[in-house]
Formats: C-alpha cells, structure tokens, sequence
C-alpha cells in the first residue's frame, strides 16, 4: 500500500517524464537536443550537474558533451573503461552511491575541474531497435540521500525517450546533407547541361545531337558552331566520369569555341587544345575528341581525329563507311602532339554520325555490350529518317538494349546529313 | 579488382585481372601506383578482359610516375579488345609494349 508521499512523488515523474518527451519531440537539431536532453536530466532526477557521452561506431569510443558548471575539454573512454564506458558495454544502469569507493570511478576530472563527485547514476542510451548511442551520466543527486531505485527507473525510462530522439536527430542530419549533396549535383548537372547548345543549323545541313549521361554530371560533350556557310561540329569524352571529368569536360568545350574562332583547320584547333590541356595535368586526365569543320556549299568535310572512335559516313546509296582509327593521341598528354587534317566529300544526300563509346560500351543485363555491329545495323535501318531520328532511334535502342540498367558511361550521339540534290 | 604480383629476375611483375573500368579503376590506381618506384616494372595485361578510359588514365600516370622515379615500364600480354583501346587513343606509342611476358621480362633485362 503506497503512502500519499509516494503516489505524488510517482506522478511528479510521470509528469516530468511526460514533460521531457514533449521537449524532446521539439528539438530535431542534434546539438540544441544534447542541451534539452542534458538540461533535463539534470533537472527531472534531481542531480547536481549530467553528462551525455555520444558513442563513435567507427572509432569504437566514447565521447563526452557536458553541461553545467563541469565545461571542460570532451573526454574520450574506451568501451569498458570507467563507469560510463562500463555502462556502455554492458547496457545496464550503474547506481554508484560513494564515487571515491568504486575503483572504476576516476578522479582525475574532479581533480581537473575541482568538482566533487560523491555519487553517480548512468543509464545506457539506445536506439529503439537497441544499438548503443551514447550514455547519460548524473553526478550527485541534490540533498543527502544518493539516487534511489526508482530514479534508475526514472534514468531508463528518460533514457529511452533520449535515446529515440537523438537516433532521430542524427537520421534527420543524414538526410539534409544527402539532399544538400543531391542538389549541388542538380545544379551541376544543370549547369552542364545548360552548357550544350540545342540550336542546330536552319539551313545547308540537317544535324543533331543528344547527350545523355550516366550520372549527374559527366565528361561528354558534343558542340557545333556556324561560321561563315560553314560549321564545325565536334564530338569528345573525358576520361572517367563524375565531378572530375565535368570540370575536364567544361574547359575542353570552353578551349574548342575559344580555339575555332578565327581558327583555319580542325588540326589546328585540336593542338591549341591539346597543348593548353597537357600543361600541369597531374591528374592524367585526358580527352578523346573529334572536330570536323563542314562546308555547307559544297560538302566538303575537314577533320581531325585525337583518339576518338571513328565516325560513320553514310552515303546516300546506303554505303555505311568507318572513317579509319586515328594515329593522334588523345588530347592532354603530350603537349607537343600532331594532329593532321584529313579530308572528305559529302555528296548531297550523304551524312555522319559521330558518337562516344558510351554506346557501343553499353551494356545488357547478360553482360554483353551493345557493340559496333549492332549500332551500324540500326543506323542503316534509319538512313531514310531524318538525322534528328537517328540520333532518337539509337538512344532508344541502347536504352532497350540495357533493358533499365543504369548507363555505365554517358552516350553522345551527333547525326547530320546533306539535302538531297 | 584483383592484381597478381610476382617477380621475374629483378622485374617486378603485376597482372591486373578481369574489368578495367570507371568502377575497378579506382582500385588498381591505389594498387598499381604504390609499385611505380620499381626500377623494373613489367605490367602483365592477359589477364584484364575490358580497359575503359578512366583505365587508361592509370597506365598514363603509371608511365609518368615511373618516368619520373628514372624506372623502366613494359606492358606486355594485351589481348586484341585493350591493344585497341589502346591503339584507338593513339596511346600505343607511348608504351614499350611486348607481345608475351617472357619477351617483356627479356626486353627489361636488356
């Protein structure tokens, strides 16, 4: 039979309990939560000052945030080690009624600080589903008395409102900063796509091209430029993929419009390029470019080739050519590379494809890649369409092809074709 | 990314195995750059079925750093899919590459 005393000390606890769940269920910021939680603890159990010790799973210690009049330096203990790391690997509630009798208890931060421990309560701090978070250490209980039994069930049960809301509280911090991380790719990728043209020529030359890439950002690229009746087009891709080769990606654009302008020959945009790329690369990062420069009039066709893979040429008759492999390097590497023009003829009728190994190096879910063989067979079968259609048709063919395994390289597809006659 | 290590005479011999890719290339950067201060590397190819870019980026760094340490590389062992890749970059040239390991480990003993 409980006394008058007892039931309204009982729900004393249960109020204050139920105060300090309210409390916490406001806080989702780790630290201004530490604070709450520290601030009542101290108060609910009646202690002179708490500590929360955090548990560090990869350093496998623990590490202490304090309150109250004992700010000092955070303390770091090894599972085990002292009442808190004891505690901690045990899972259960130390009642420690004379501090200085316990040989666990250390004396060094009363020394340190000039506090002076007589008793201590520590309870384990807990996930909902069990794992150790940290744990939460009282230091002398206010009066005469130490704690008593029913502030170690008090200590449990604030424990584990505590314990639920910083697992909340850290799972809240993990998600904003993979959103904030989310987003700066977002805008990345934006940027960089906002860095391609979508303006294709009016007249002269039907071309397009399509860009997709296999994570936020990535090293294609493809660009076209008129001058004059005339148009250069390229095509490149730097090595590897990511924030790295975006940045690559972006100069390498960048030196192609500021090369072309004023420029005479593919060739020679490509050694401006290349010897500006090879300067102080440590990196090793390097790029595969195509450039060609188109003469609208008479289908003439000046290009150079630094290591990319050769275009298409499909000729009006149905003939599908490969414009043979380079001999030039690849650009960034050897600052005094050469790079030589080569020449073709379009006729009317006649058009190019050039692409990235994104689409050929496509892969199926049985590991095949999509291949030369099967991309020069869907290009003839849509030389009737418009280039438009071949650079669609091929994207959903790689696309098919993959069957929704996410791309492993970003594809490049840039079509164009003479009118006919 | 596995890489079998070995030694022929006083070449040290690595052997990348399977995928060179985006993915694996990050691995074999750490493995095979920690050997670039050998002063006989010979890097054994026959086991390594695919080499993206982002893998030719690791032998163009491996061929810098062991130039620069005053060592001597020597790939040997490619199969026809990575001389391609390699030819394809315009890359080839910049390697002293062998057909076999035993003509590699010979051309480094020379």
């Amino acid at each position: 039979m409980k006394t008058g005393e007892d039931e309204a000390g009982a729900v004393r606890r249960l109020n204050s309990l139920l105060e300090v769940s309210m409390a916490l269920a406001g806080e989702v910021d780790l630290d201004p939560l530490l604070s709450v939680i520290l601030a009542k603890a101290t108060d609910v159990m009646e202690a002179e000052t708490s500590t929360i010790f955090l548990y560090d799973e990869d350093a496998e210690v623990l590490r202490s945030h304090v309150s109250g009049q004992l700010a000092r330096d955070a303390v770091t203990l090894k599972l085990g080690v002292g009442i808190a790391g004891q505690v901690a690997k045990t899972l259960a509630v130390a009642n420690v009624p004379d501090a200085y009798a316990d040989p666990r208890f250390n004396p060094r931060y009363d020394r340190d600080t000039g506090f002076r421990t007589r008793n201590i309560l520590c309870g384990p701090l807990q996930s909902r589903d069990g794992r150790l978070l940290g744990v939460v250490q009282l230091l002398n209980k206010k009066g005469r008395s130490g704690f008593s039994t029913d502030d170690q069930a008090l200590l449990l049960a604030f424990a584990s409102i505590a314990g639920v809301a910083i697992d909340r509280a850290r799972l809240v911090e993990a998600a904003v900063e993979s959103k904030r991380i989310e987003e700066s790719l977002r805008l990345a990728h934006d940027i960089q796509m906002g860095m391609l043209t979508r303006r294709f020529p009016s007249q002269g030359v039907a071309m397009h091209a399509d860009l997709e890439p296999a994570r936020a950002v990535g090293g294609d690229f493809y660009d076209l430029l008129e001058q004059d009746g005339r148009v250069w087009f390229t095509v490149g891709d730097v090595s590897g993929k990511g924030m790295g080769a975006a940045l690559f990606m972006a100069i390498t654009l960048t030196l192609f419009r500021a090369s072309a302008e004023g420029a005479s020959s593919p060739a020679e945009v490509m050694s401006r390029m290349n010897r500006t790329l090879s300067r102080d690369n440590q990196r090793s990062m390097f790029v595969t470019v195509f450039i060609a420069l188109l003469d609208i009039e008479t289908g003439r066709v000046t290009f150079a080739n630094g290591g990319h893979n050769p275009p298409y040429v499909l000729r009006e008759s149905g003939v599908l050519e490969c414009l043979s492999y380079a001999a030039s390097p690849a650009l960034g590497v050897f600052e005094d590379a050469v790079y030589a023009n080569s020449d073709l003829a379009l006729l009317p009728g006649d058009g190019m494809l050039l692409y990235t190994d994104g689409v050929t190096e496509a892969k199926a879910p049985n590991e095949s890649f999509y291949g030369e063989a099967r991309l020069e067979a869907r290009l003839r079968g849509l030389a009737e369409s418009p280039p438009a259609d071949w650079v669609g048709g091929i994207m959903a063919d790689v696309a098919a092809f993959a069957a929704g395994a996410p791309p492993a390289d970003d594809l490049t597809l840039l079509a164009l074709r003479r009118p006919r006659g | 990314m596995e890489m079998r290590e070995h030694r022929i005479e006083t070449a040290l011999v690595v052997a990348p195995q399977g995928r060179v890719d985006s993915n694996s290339s990050g691995v074999l950067e750490t493995a095979i750059l920690g050997h670039a201060g050998e002063p006989r590397l010979l890097v054994d190819l026959s086991g390594v079925e695919y080499i993206s870019s982002a893998g030719l980026r690791v032998f163009l760094m491996l061929a810098r750093k062991v130039k620069e340490g005053g060592g001597r590389l020597v790939l040997c062992g490619m199969g026809a899919s990575v001389k391609q890749v390699f030819d394809l970059a315009g890359f080839t040239a910049l390697f002293a590459v062998e057909a076999t390991l035993e003509q590699g480990a010979a051309r480094l003993s020379s």
